[in-house]
């Protein structure tokens, strides 16, 4: 499926398939229906039963094309030249089969369509594992063509768009999945607590040491494996509430957390390259009453102050042909990477959940693509948290992450950013 | 460090006997705008004048402005260069202010507070428009020019507390927002026109032996070669931070019993050029917040101080550390607001009114009084009045630099300040242009 799609991507980059824009048009007229966070634990827990299943496949099989239709929609307005880029092209074509397979699709009226249903959902979730790095050297690419600040805004949307459809996709098949289980009697199930570090299927208690210890190990061991097996790695140090747990998407605070450790590591080792001892990153993490906070501090030399500007953005900063170059190294890893993470790495714990950042992840460190802060930054706001950086200047660097705790904010929340 | 020893043995009432020392608001409006020199010749500035001085170009005041006239002791020539220079700009800026405080709102203006800062800087336009243009051109008229810096430098010392009293009593006619954008704009503008009047005297400290001296309100360390005027050309920042440290420890060991520790790390060796006294009032502002929140929390965990030094020389930056507990989420959005709409509400004015009103000139809650011993480099008048941040982020972006905090609350709080360095010691060296006053009155 991957390399058909990326061979069709490849075949023409100046004319697309001629399709007839009043199907999206009547699609994208209708709004995206926002989820709370209320309303998508109440379709799981103990109010799981045929009629819910059915119900929330009904609204995913509408809600996807209408949000997807309006992203299709965001890039029929960039200039001919941006879309004909062979990447965003590519993205192009996925997001208009995706769209097709989903506007096609019947409603659901028993257990076995929303097999199938869920079916094609796993299929299109994998398909489009390579949207991100396809997304990201697009607009590197077209960074003279278009204001850095509309790609970037386009960038944006696109992704908090993505995190959007993946989200209830992902939550869709996890309770398709609970309920098919063999295990699966209603009101007993043991997952469907309903505590503040409980948030329905989506969102496990995530326990913030062992989310640092096992990203910080594994960053650890891939700056080993691309700097050689006797090469240093600067040890990792946890300091602040240690036993702090907040419900999260398991894969999302996996990533940023290892966005960061990639990042200090490798400025670490590069500039104490010559030293006797690395320093340690150390990082703290605080329990506050509304957020969990982690500050990861390296001294790795900071970041240089003519960068610092440019430093959340997709479009701009340093190096654009050397990122690009790193760039087209990622997505060849996508599959084989993917199949990898599910036998030896601890952290890709729950198939189908959003499997392309465990792609990104589990890149060696010094393939540099100048995204994983922005995407971070994404990824924390979406769930209305933030990312902060720091430099020190030829010391090091301090990054602040604040996650909300989703938990206690379930009833007001409405954090589906479609 | 010895200067702000001295001023915490001053007692209460000579701290306060400035020339804008008052109890009474009722009756202070003439008593405020007393001016220690008269204007020699009677001259005054007509309307007309101040708002075509007011519209005169003026350029952001930069470093290279203040090291143009070389390093003490400077020739009388370019002695009376400097003097002339800081004739030539010092009533334009002083027009500029006088033109924003007249394009407020009369019933601001009328109020006594707010009036007397008025007063002040229409008195201070009259004496240095005094001086013929082109002037001072022999150095007895240089000296004359110089005492009279020092003395509008004294008058304006309180010009801040003064205006936020002012506004204070008139928050029933002014928002909180537009009298914070008019303070922080006055604020920002005060730097820049007093360093360029504080330079001069400085200049005039390093290269003569007149007798002015005595007199001088700035804390001139005379006997260092590194110093243009103001400005130390290899300021050591390990060393500020020490003396601040020292100085705040020992206010907290007076009033808690406790005093906090503290380490640097990082690069305490780095020196670069900056003015001391901006320094050392910023730092003293972030060592008190970081010392209370310690001893309040009943942390004993040090402060931790790291000095980084960007390659190149491209500036510094100090990253202050500490455990006491960090800021409430819903405190954080307050740090940086001048705390004069809050400050005090209870005991101010009931009527809010121009009427005026019996009260302390000083803030009286607890960090208040603390403030208000630990008084620094702007002096104590500032103190009390929750001025801290703001005032420390407006000295650090004055040329360039910036001020972040960052709270992690139930732990600690992080501060960041950036400051930027320039190779100062050629006289301009590149970089030397941007090193502006970004915030300058333009």
């Amino acid at each position: 499926m991957y390399s058909t799609c990326r061979s069709r991507s490849f075949q023409s980059s100046a004319v697309h398939q001629w399709r007839s824009s009043v199907v999206l048009d009547s699609y994208v007229e209708k709004p995206a229906r926002p989820i709370s966070l209320r309303q998508l634990i109440f379709f799981g827990g103990r109010n799981l039963d045929e009629r819910r299943i059915i119900d929330f496949a009904n609204y995913v099989r509408s809600e996807l094309p209408v949000r997807i239709a309006h992203r299709i929609r965001d890039m029929q307005k960039l200039p001919y030249v941006v879309v004909t880029n062979r990447h965003l092209s590519e993205v192009y074509e996925l997001y208009y089969s995706a769209f097709d397979a989903f506007r096609k699709i019947p409603e659901i009226k028993t257990v076995e369509d929303n097999d199938n249903f869920c079916q094609v959902v796993k299929r299109t979730l994998k398909e489009h594992l390579t949207v991100i790095p396809s997304l990201a050297m697009g607009v590197l690419e077209c960074r003279d063509l278009v204001p850095p600040e509309e790609l970037d805004k386009f960038m944006n949307r696109i992704l908090r768009s993505r995190i959007s459809r993946r989200v209830i996709a992902e939550q869709h098949l996890a309770l398709t999945d609970t309920f098919n289980s063999p295990f699966h009697f209603p009101d007993s199930s043991p997952h469907h607590h309903t505590g503040a570090d409980f948030v329905g299927e989506v969102f496990p208690r995530c326990n913030a040491r062992e989310v640092v210890e096992t990203v910080g190990k594994h960053a650890q061991d891939l700056a080993r494996e691309a700097n050689g097996p006797d090469s240093r790695v600067p040890e990792i140090q946890i300091e602040g509430h240690l036993d702090t747990t907040f419900p999260y998407i398991l894969s999302h605070i996996e990533y940023i957390i290892g966005e960061l450790l990639r990042n200090s590591i490798q400025a670490t080792v590069d500039r104490h390259s010559s030293a006797a001892e690395l320093p340690p990153i150390k990082i703290l993490i605080c329990h506050a009453p509304q957020h969990v906070i982690f500050r990861v501090s390296d001294r790795g030399g900071g970041v240089p102050a003519d960068e610092l500007a440019d430093l959340w953005s997709f479009a701009k900063g340093p190096r654009p042909q050397a990122r690009l170059q790193n760039f087209s190294q990622v997505p060849k890893m996508a599959a084989t990477l993917q199949e990898l993470q599910k036998t030896s790495h601890t952290h890709s714990r729950r198939e189908g959940q959003d499997s392309s950042l465990s792609t990104l992840t589990s890149r060696p460190p010094h393939l540099r693509l100048g995204m994983g802060l922005p995407m971070s930054r994404v990824y924390a706001e979406y769930w209305a948290g933030s990312l902060e950086l720091h430099s020190l200047e030829g010391y090091g660097t301090d990054v602040f992450l604040q996650i909300s705790k989703l938990g206690n904010k379930s009833e007001q929340l409405n954090l589906d950013g479609v | 460090m010895n200067l702000a020893s001295s001023r915490l043995l001053l007692p209460r009432s000579l701290r306060h006997s400035s020339p804008l020392s008052y109890y009474s608001c009722s009756s202070s409006r003439r008593l405020l705008s007393t001016t220690p020199v008269a204007a020699p010749d009677g001259y005054t500035a007509s309307n007309d004048e101040v708002a075509r001085l007011a519209t005169n170009p003026l350029k952001p005041l930069t470093l290279r402005d203040l090291v143009r006239f070389g390093r003490p002791p400077l020739s009388p020539q370019a002695l009376l260069a400097s003097a002339r220079f800081t004739r030539e700009f010092l009533p334009i800026r002083l027009c500029r202010r006088i033109v924003a405080l007249r394009n407020l709102p009369f019933i601001i203006v009328s109020n006594p507070h707010v009036a007397s800062i008025y007063d002040n800087y229409q008195q201070s336009l009259r004496i240095v428009q005094s001086f013929p243009v082109s002037h001072p051109n022999t150095l007895a008229e240089e000296v004359a020019f110089t005492e009279m810096l020092i003395d509008i430098v004294k008058t304006h010392a309180n010009t801040i507390p003064t205006l936020a009293r002012g506004f204070l009593e008139c928050r029933r006619y002014i928002s909180p927002a537009e009298a914070t954008k008019f303070l922080d704009h006055h604020l920002r503008a005060r730097i820049g026109t007093r360093l360029m009047a504080e330079q001069h005297i400085a200049l005039h400290l390093a290269s003569t032996t007149s007798s002015v001296t005595n007199n001088s309100p700035i804390d001139y360390d005379g006997g260092s070669d590194t110093y243009i005027g103001t400005i130390d050309t290899a300021l050591q920042p390990a060393h500020i931070i020490e003396s601040c440290a020292s100085f705040v420890g020992d206010i907290c060991e007076l009033r808690y019993g406790v005093r906090p520790q503290l380490r640097i790390d990082g690069d305490p060796e780095v020196r670069f050029p900056y003015i001391p006294v901006h320094l050392e009032y910023i730092i003293t502002e972030l060592l008190k917040n970081a010392f209370r929140a310690t001893v309040e929390a009943g942390s004993t965990v040090p402060i931790i101080v790291t000095i980084a030094a960007a390659p190149e020389s491209a500036g510094i930056t100090i990253r202050i550390r500490d455990q006491g507990g960090g800021i409430a989420p819903e405190d954080i959005g307050q740090i940086w607001s001048y705390s004069f709409s809050t400050f005090d509400q209870e005991r101010s004015v009931a009527g809010g009114g121009n009427g005026g009103g019996t009260r302390d000139p000083a803030g009286d809650d607890a960090l208040g009084r603390f403030n208000e011993v630990v008084g620094a480099a702007e002096g104590s008048s500032i103190a009390g009045l929750g001025y801290g941040l703001p005032l420390s982020r407006a000295y650090a972006e004055y040329f360039g630099g910036s001020l972040k905090v960052q709270s992690a609350f139930g732990w600690g709080t992080d501060v960041y300040l950036k400051l930027k360095g320039v190779g100062i010691g050629d006289f301009g060296g590149p970089g030397m242009e941007g090193l502006s006053g970004h915030h300058d009155d333009i």
